[in-house]
């Protein structure tokens, strides 16, 4: 059984914007999926349908099995344990530290009176500094969050992922707001998280990345499905045309 | 020169129009607004002829009022630290009162938008009426003295204290919240862990804030009855008791520079 199965998914949005258009796919553990395209392709909204965020007109999204547009509740909320969410924006906790932003991944399971006295056990503080060990940040475990650059940052993100014990990490955009260096090594993690058998969906607008990195690339425009094509698989020229061709369209001057 | 290459020439420009409807509204405005003034003005009985002819009477109070009386500086003092204590009170009952209140009011982590509304206009209510005005009612119902003053300061400032925690809320950034709550954690643990962080400092801020207007609000709030330094303020003022008067005014001065200060100090640590 694939770990992430997408089934005929659509979803129109009441402005009458197609975003997705019977897309299907599925993701083994292990494999290091990109979702490849332009803005407005879609990708957004099909993470957004793999957290349950939003849920899609017609299809199935599954989750270990599980189709997650028709839970609610508790439910709803466990199997949001079984995927971590990587945001452009990083999205930590500004004035806390980078372990107790990692340390967020495990909000689920903490007691409540520990969230509320920031004070925790001396097995989730480890795995926090074990999960920044892995990400190469051990030096940075009490530095503020709103004190590390972008690429730190990002990592910490990945970290949080990793203690979340999570077997699906849903990446959108990580490398968006990095310089090439920063993202080369957020990648880099990304893959080696991937190794450990963990699901890894990163959304990309970059082609070159894309290649780089992936093990699967999906292609998406408009909403739709175009190449779903392992490494080795992938025309690079092709997709860079697909790519160009809707940016050409879009750059088109009024005056013509 | 950089310009040297472009030729010279004349440029057309756009026609100016004198009575443009930007310029026609502007001039109506500004009437509009000297007619405000000119009204309120003759509303208000501005008289600079009086204040001419009372100001030197102001004057010969000054003499008359030094040397500060220190006779009944005991009583003095004690009313001063019933002022100090009924501030405290009341502002420490407006914020654990507000904490509830102000989730409901903000609307990126209120429950529920039927509950966020009426929430709102809940606390506008509250705040539009002053401190004053509820512990005169208050004297009424439970009788003269500082509890009135007390139970006064406490609801102006629970309306004040939690729309401003509201929108200190409403303020923190999505990102960090909808990360916390995509990890699968409950609402509360999300707001606890995620929100907290990022709000306390503002919302201890406003607190402190809120704790020295109310030291200065309720050293008013005795001439209605309502306790404290006040009643002292009004009495020596009915029977012309000018150093006792001279006496109270400093005291006043003192203590609110006192707390101005150790609230600075007490903001600058929490930083």
């Amino acid at each position: 059984m694939p770990l992430v199965r997408v089934d005929a998914v659509t979803k129109t949005y009441p402005t009458g914007v197609r975003a997705l258009a019977r897309v299907s796919f599925s993701v083994e553990p292990g494999e290091f999926v990109v979702l490849l395209g332009p803005s407005g392709a879609g990708k957004t909204t099909l993470f957004r349908c793999l957290t349950g965020l939003t849920r899609p007109d017609s299809g199935a999204v599954e989750i270990h099995g599980r189709d997650i547009c028709r839970l609610g509740g508790r439910d709803l909320r466990t199997t949001r344990r079984e995927v971590a969410m990587i945001f452009q924006q990083f999205n930590l906790i500004r004035r806390l530290t980078a372990t107790q932003n990692v340390l967020a991944g495990r909000l689920p399971l903490l007691p409540t009176w520990r969230v509320l006295a920031r004070s925790f056990a001396r097995d989730d503080r480890q795995l926090a500094l074990r999960c920044l060990d892995t990400v190469g940040l051990l030096d940075k475990a009490y530095t503020r969050a709103d004190q590390l650059s972008g690429g730190q940052q990002q990592r910490v993100a990945i970290a949080r992922a990793l203690a979340q014990e999570a077997t699906v990490v849903l990446a959108d955009e990580p490398v968006a707001s990095l310089d090439p260096e920063s993202a080369a090594t957020v990648l880099d993690t990304l893959r080696s998280v991937a190794a450990r058998g963990v699901a890894v969906i990163a959304s990309l607008h970059q082609v070159g990345l894309a290649t780089d990195y992936a093990d699967r690339i999906i292609a998406l425009r408009d909403g739709r499905l175009l190449e779903d094509a392992p490494r080795g698989a992938f025309d690079p020229q092709a997709l860079e045309q697909i790519y160009e061709r809707s940016d050409a369209r879009v750059a088109e001057p009024a005056g013509g | 020169m950089a310009l040297g290459s472009t030729p010279v020439r004349e440029y057309a420009e756009p026609p100016t129009v004198w009575f443009s409807r930007a310029r026609v509204r502007i001039a109506l405005v500004v009437v509009a607004v000297v007619a405000f003034y000119v009204v309120s003005w003759h509303l208000a009985k501005v008289d600079l002829e009086r204040l001419a002819t009372g100001l030197p009477k102001m004057a010969s109070w000054a003499r008359k009022a030094w040397p500060p009386a220190t006779d009944e500086l005991p009583v003095l003092l004690l009313r001063a630290a019933e002022t100090v204590a009924m501030a405290a009170i009341g502002t420490t009952a407006a914020a654990l009162l507000a904490l509830p209140v102000c989730v409901l009011a903000a609307r990126n982590v209120t429950p529920s938008m039927t509950l966020y509304y009426p929430t709102r206009w809940f606390l506008n209510a509250l705040r539009g009426i002053d401190s004053f005005v509820f512990a005169l009612l208050f004297v009424a119902a439970v009788g003269l003295g500082p509890f009135a003053g007390v139970l006064g300061i406490a609801l102006h400032t629970w309306g004040s204290t939690a729309k401003l925690w509201a929108e200190a809320i409403e303020n923190v950034p999505p990102g960090a919240l909808e990360a916390a709550a995509a990890t699968g954690a409950s609402r509360v643990k999300v707001l606890a862990f995620a929100l907290v962080p990022d709000v306390a400092p503002a919302m201890v801020s406003v607190a402190l804030f809120w704790w020295e207007f109310n030291v200065r609000a309720s050293t008013v709030l005795g001439v209605v009855g309502a306790g404290g330094i006040g009643q002292e303020l009004k009495n020596s003022m009915d029977l012309l008791l000018f150093p006792r008067l001279l006496t109270i005014i400093l005291i006043i001065l003192v203590m609110v520079t006192v707390i101005d200060y150790g609230s600075e100090w007490l903001r600058r640590r929490l930083e």
